[in-house]
């Protein structure tokens, strides 16, 4: 009769507004901030081209801090570190921790152990965009390269994945919507119509891509091999916005753990939580994907591993995802830079994947810790 | 007070003389004893404008075939970085790789320092690594030759670029013999339909695009090119069955062994093409070089042209 508590069977047993004491918190979040600026250091000082420890912590002395060091390296160095690697490793950051943030709202918000930040659309969405702007200059000369192709600070690809990924999901959610109410199960499989349909056109436009496939496949894949500054300062204060954003509201996402009618009857406003919940993890999926095509993994499995560290309140589970999906990627950028420029997808899922099942099996609580 | 001025009248003078000379570009602006070579501005393939500071002594490439251009004008020795891919000539072999399975390593472009770098267009060279390097402040100058005629501009493009133009003249006075000497033997013979297969995956069959280099390579070699989707390059089989190849010419053969012309001819539904009843069916081992722009690319024309009348070229 109650859908959700049949989604939920524990949640009425588990404490609401318990969450986990003082020191976990201090050592969970104390732990990701070490792993964090480890990951940071290692990946800004590692690739493929090898250059000094010295001069690197030189460079970053000079250009970040303005200290008034010799210089002793060749300018090449210099852009290699402070233009290349940084805004990679930075973007890593941003986008791993958005990811991880958005998938642990959505879990939370659709009681559903499958969701992704994907779920509901916006990869699907993003990659149609991002698939029509790789595509469109073989069609339209005048969009090719070097012809003015960058607004707002960003290409044409980033622009249509962005605008794709947000635009499916509010179509997704509308298409939902019966009656006032979107009911998550309706919301779930209309996103999967949805998205069925978006990848047809993407599949679509690949056959007829011809050289442009590689570049289709590299970014469905996920790769950070096109960071730059600049966007980095598109993605950065939309990701920024929602984190803050959605950070504030873990009082409401803990409620809405109780299902629907619980949450109503506790005096939220279930429907409108959903939709803003909604529309802001996917503002920062869509700010994330766009940057960096859609990588897996990240945003699945980081959530459910810190709700097995640190139980279901998101008051800590927000801020630990975003930590943590921030370090997780930017480690496993440093790898797919290492094996020689493989898109980083492929090293979130054939790492995270079987640490994820092992993990699995360890606790066999995983779908528990969800209620 | 007119003297006290003359200093810097002759100093704005000397600005704006300077100034009308340095964007020269075009080869026949002035003598080239008269006006400085650089700072040079050239446009390239992709109709980008691309400023050359002074002679590029560190050039990198990022195709194969804007390899064999740099060393067809004498200058293997300034190149500072090439593709895993480059095996021509001999002597690239050394140089530093900068391309990895058609990944571009940004980190190890800017480390190799180039003062020039050659680009390849039409997402050989993906646009988005194309404008990368340019916003690191590198010249880029993209290469992307799509008729025998651009192959010659873009040869007197890079030299111009990198201070060779004399060679150039050279390397493009020889090709355009040479290329002379095969309109000339097939002018007049018959043209034969040509399917030219670049490879068959997945059940799809890849040719020659419509208005492509390949097409316009067979159609110069004397053939009457059977071309697939100007974007996919694919065909249909049913296509190719209405099409009725004369001739097949098997590309994908001087990379697979396992492509010969009776294992095509067993192929389900090929048997009533002219070409596989007549048995006209070759393997084109020159692929490589039929379909690498560059200065050997009269050598795959003249392949080309003696697989598609063998009667009226000397055997080799």
């Amino acid at each position: 009769m109650r859908a959700e508590s049949v989604v939920t069977p524990v949640a009425a047993a588990r404490p609401l507004v318990l969450g986990p004491s003082l020191t976990r918190t201090g050592v969970v979040l104390g732990f990701g901030a070490v792993l964090g600026v480890a990951a940071m250091a290692a990946a800004v000082t590692a690739g493929s081209v090898g250059i000094d420890l010295g001069d690197t912590a030189g460079i970053l002395g000079r250009r970040l801090l303005g200290l008034p060091l010799p210089v002793t390296w060749p300018a090449s160095s210099e852009t290699i570190i402070v233009d290349l690697r940084l805004p990679r490793v930075l973007t890593a950051m941003l986008v791993g921790g958005g990811l991880a943030i958005a998938g642990t709202v959505f879990q939370g918000l659709l009681r559903n152990p499958l969701a992704d930040p994907y779920i509901i659309g916006t990869a699907a969405g993003a990659s149609l965009g991002a698939t029509l702007g790789i595509v469109a200059p073989l069609i339209v000369p005048a969009l090719a390269v070097g012809a003015g192709t960058a607004w707002l600070g960003i290409g044409v690809v980033q622009l249509l994945a962005f605008v794709g990924g947000l635009g499916t999901v509010l179509l997704v959610y509308a298409i939902a919507r019966g009656g006032g109410r979107v009911p998550v199960v309706t919301l779930l499989l209309t996103g999967y119509a949805v998205s069925a349909v978006l990848a047809a056109g993407v599949a679509l436009l690949m056959f007829f891509s011809g050289r442009v496939l590689g570049a289709i496949f590299g970014w469905l894949m996920g790769s950070l091999a096109g960071a730059s500054w600049s966007q980095l300062a598109f993605a950065a204060p939309l990701v920024g916005i929602g984190f803050v954003l959605l950070l504030v509201r873990w009082r409401r996402l803990n409620v809405l753990l109780l299902g629907d009618a619980q949450a109503a009857h506790l005096g939220v406003d279930v429907e409108r939580e959903k939709l803003i919940l909604t529309a802001l993890a996917s503002l920062t999926t869509s700010a994330a994907v766009a940057i960096s095509g859609t990588i897996g993994f990240v945003g699945l499995v980081v959530p459910h591993v810190l709700r097995l560290a640190t139980g279901p309140d998101h008051r800590l589970l927000l801020p630990a995802s975003a930590l943590y999906g921030a370090s997780l990627l930017t480690l496993a950028d440093l790898g797919a830079r290492l094996a020689g420029g493989i898109p980083v997808g492929i090293v979130t899922a054939l790492l995270g994947a079987p640490f994820f099942l092992w993990l699995l099996r360890r606790s066999r609580s995983v779908r528990a810790g969800l209620s | 007070m007119i003297t006290r001025l003359r200093p810097l009248l002759l100093a704005v003078l000397a600005a704006i003389v300077l100034g009308a000379c340095t964007p020269s570009g075009s080869p026949n602006t002035s003598p080239a004893s008269l006006a400085p070579a650089f700072p040079l501005t050239l446009t390239d393939a992709a109709g980008r404008s691309v400023t050359i500071p002074s002679d590029p002594l560190r050039i990198v490439s990022l195709a194969p075939s804007n390899t064999e251009i740099v060393c067809a004008l004498d200058a293997c020795d300034r190149l500072v970085g090439v593709t895993d891919f480059d095996d021509y000539p001999a002597e690239v072999a050394d140089i530093p790789k900068v391309v990895i399975a058609a990944q571009v390593d940004l980190e190890k472009v800017v480390a190799a320092e180039p003062d020039l770098v050659l680009a390849a267009g039409n997402e050989l060279t993906p646009s988005s690594v194309i404008d990368d390097l340019a916003e690191l402040g590198l010249p880029v100058l993209v290469l992307y030759p799509s008729t025998l005629e651009e192959v010659y501009q873009e040869i007197h493009l890079v030299g111009a670029a990198i201070g060779a133009r004399d060679a150039a003249e050279t390397v493009v006075a020889d090709m355009l013999e040479r290329a002379d000497a095969v309109a000339r033997a097939v002018a007049g013979a018959p043209a034969p339909r040509v399917f030219y297969e670049v490879g068959v995956f997945a059940g799809t069959i890849y040719t020659a695009g419509e208005d492509s280099f390949l097409a316009s390579l067979v159609a110069a070699a004397g053939g009457e090119p059977i071309t697939g989707d100007p974007l996919s390059t694919s065909i249909s089989l049913e296509q190719l069955i209405a099409a009725d190849p004369q001739l097949i010419l098997l590309g994908d053969a001087a990379y697979d062994p396992s492509i010969t012309p009776a294992a095509v001819a067993l192929r389900p539904g090929w048997h009533v093409m002219s070409a596989v009843r007549d048995g006209s069916i070759r393997i084109m081992l020159d692929d490589p070089v039929i379909t690498r722009p560059g200065p050997r690319i009269v050598a795959g024309l003249e392949a080309l042209a003696r697989a598609i009348h063998p009667d009226l070229f000397d055997p080799i």
